[in-house]
């Protein structure tokens, strides 16, 4: 739900509130002033009937249906204004109401009176309608200026929480830049635009500091083990005793073993650091039937069979090194870890990639192998990493990798659709 | 013989290539720096330059064109720690024969140097004799005794592989770069090198050739030139 929409709902639904509140307010107010004003207004009046009294020589002669007058002992304190309410036979509408009465008493050329008189209320149903009238009247201008003016002004004032989530998304390692923003009015997003910079900045160095550790790794490590390779390959050719041979060759083995550990560990800082960059669109289906030409041979030697299912012209957007990198490494494992004699089974369609090879039982759970220096066999030479790049292209890429061992057969499923 | 300068800063790795390069016979100038290497390009001739990218005083890329115009004849090969493939084809279009990362083994770096001596300066036509072994890298035909071998591209590179490294270890691991280059580095699997040299040698035997390929325990294999039987 958009922000601008859950602000609308929240006001009106406290808008809802308040005018209940305020509806019963202005309802008790303006009953009890329009019984204030009726009683003031029927004091004028027994004002007025007492002044007429004086004139008049039988003050019996004013009693009419709505004035009573009582004579009361002169002696008697006077009673001041009072007004209630009362019912009363209402004699236009013929039926019994809720009416008003005042009563006063007055001293009339010497005789004490008790004047009082009464008149029709304003019903209450009549305020009750006239204020929730008025009150959905304003709510529905309300809303509908709300609805009209919250999307006008919500446009103008996330206009700069728009712009900076347009640059988050663009941010890129490549470019080197930390995120800058354009200052904003609104607290709120300065402080996020303060976060965000501070944050970018600190991203960036991180990533330079392993960008630079994994590129140091990989061209310092080199000449020291060039170095140590080539001493012990000149070292391989001097006359040297069996003991000494074997020696040798464990250090020579070591060193190679380094040497792959550093290039693949490389590759994957690479890919981690999204180093290749320049997606192309690749016809999988070629660079699998030309990379399964160079294994052919490998295959045969271990007799291997190949069975293949390829969609012609299956497009995947990927940079082509990454897409070879997928493919050797997918076969040369599925190689490796087979049986003699074994098959593979190959598929590739516009949904997914599916490579199933027969294979020894794992030991533990197959999705362990996916784990860099995970390996179903510690012996093998293998360093182990091979499945971990394929695991990381395809996290890149988005797609999903399966693992499974079922019926003596390992298969990797790779979705390329999701 | 064969002449080459190498051009590398690493002290040690500049020595680990001039012995080897020495122990097969060829004979190997050395500097360490762009400027001493333009100067060595004045006064000699040679028919191979080493050249590493990376370099003190500049990149060997610079240099490319300073051999190009001195020693037209010359052949240049790149070795680099950077594997990066902008490197290589930029290296390779500027007018390098040939590209090595690092590390690359000595016996490698070697066949290669020959292979480029053989193609430019003796226009591909050198074969290559050794006893009864006759072995052409031009048309890739291998004779025993004037018989045709029957070999397969592999084991034909095999077999050229352990000539130009003549009774000198070579491990497995150098064989496997050197017959499938680094991408299938990884496949680091010896049965494949196995099988490729038992073929070799049952073909070289059927033909009526000694058998001079032996297996050196725990490291590899050995083109011994005089076989014990």
């Amino acid at each position: 739900m958009k922000l601008i929409n859950q602000f609308t709902i929240w006001y009106l639904g406290i808008s809802i509130i308040v005018f209940l509140i305020g509806g019963l307010l202005i309802f008790y107010k303006l009953e009890s002033e329009i019984d204030f004003e009726q009683g003031k207004e029927l004091e004028r009046q027994l004002d007025r009937y007492a002044k007429k009294m004086e004139t008049l020589e039988n003050p019996e002669r004013l009693r009419k249906d709505r004035l009573e007058i009582k004579e009361l002992p002169a002696d008697q304190a006077m009673i001041p204004f009072q007004s209630g309410d009362t019912l009363a036979w209402h004699e236009p509408l013929e039926q019994i109401e809720r009416q008003v009465k005042a009563g006063k008493s007055y001293l009339v050329n010497g005789r004490h009176f008790y004047m009082s008189t009464y008149n029709i209320m304003i019903e209450s149903n009549d305020i009750t309608e006239t204020v929730v009238q008025t009150m959905v009247a304003i709510f529905l201008m309300l809303l509908i200026f709300i609805a009209v003016t919250s999307r006008l002004v919500s446009k103008r004032i996330l206009q700069p929480f728009h712009q900076s989530l347009n640059r988050i998304k663009n941010f890129s390692f490549k470019d080197n830049q930390p995120l800058e923003f354009e200052p904003t009015k609104t607290e709120e997003f300065e402080k996020l635009h303060d976060f965000l910079n501070k944050m970018s900045i600190r991203l960036l160095s991180d990533y330079k500091v392993v960008k630079e550790f994994s590129e140091n790794l990989s061209h310092e490590i080199q000449t020291p083990i060039a170095v140590a390779s080539g001493k012990l390959e000149l070292l391989l050719n001097s006359p040297i005793n069996n003991q000494q041979a074997n020696w040798i060759a464990a250090a020579y083995n070591a060193n190679e073993k380094m040497t792959k550990i550093v290039n693949s560990l490389a590759t994957l800082a690479k890919l981690e650091n999204q180093e290749f960059e320049g997606s192309q669109s690749i016809d999988l289906s070629r660079l699998i039937a030309d990379c399964l030409k160079e294994y052919e041979e490998l295959m045969g030697i271990k007799n291997i069979t190949l069975h293949q299912q390829l969609t012609p012209s299956v497009k995947i957007d990927m940079h082509p090194n990454m897409a070879e990198m997928l493919i050797n490494n997918l076969l040369s494992n599925a190689i490796k870890h087979n049986e003699s004699p074994g098959y593979i089974y190959l598929e590739v369609n516009n949904k997914c990639l599916i490579i199933k090879n027969k294979g020894p039982k794992p030991t533990g759970n197959v999705t362990e192998y996916l784990k860099r220096f995970k390996k179903g066999n510690p012996m093998s030479e293998s360093i182990g990493l091979g499945l971990s790049i394929v695991q990381q292209i395809c996290r890149i890429h988005g797609y999903i990798l399966d693992y499974t061992f079922i019926n003596e057969e390992h298969q990797i499923t790779i979705q390329l659709q999701n | 013989m064969m002449k080459i300068l190498l051009i590398e800063d690493q002290i040690e790795l500049s020595d680990n290539i001039t012995e080897f390069l020495a122990s097969v016979g060829i004979f190997c100038d050395a500097c360490t720096n762009c400027f001493d290497a333009q100067d060595k390009l004045l006064i000699n001739s040679y028919d191979s330059i080493v050249l590493d990218i990376m370099l003190p005083d500049g990149t060997g890329l610079e240099l490319i064109d300073v051999i190009k115009k001195n020693q037209s004849k010359c052949n240049i090969l790149i070795i680099s720690a950077k594997g990066s493939l902008g490197d290589k084809i930029e290296g390779l279009e500027l007018g390098a024969d040939d590209y090595l990362t690092k590390p690359f083994h000595l016996a490698e770096l070697h066949a290669r140097l020959k292979a480029l001596y053989r193609r430019n300066q003796l226009g591909g036509s050198d074969v290559l004799t050794f006893n009864e072994i006759q072995v052409n890298p031009e048309n890739l035909q291998a004779l025993i005794n004037q018989t045709l071998l029957d070999l397969t591209k592999k084991e034909f590179d095999l077999l050229l592989f352990f000539l130009t490294n003549k009774d000198r270890v070579l491990g497995r691991q150098a064989i496997v770069q050197h017959l499938w280059g680094d991408y299938t580095d990884d496949l680091a699997n010896f049965d494949f090198v196995y099988q490729h040299i038992k073929n070799l040698r049952k073909k070289i035997c059927q033909a009526g050739g000694k058998d001079y390929i032996e297996t050196v325990y725990g490291i590899g294999y050995k083109f011994n030139t005089s076989p014990e039987k």
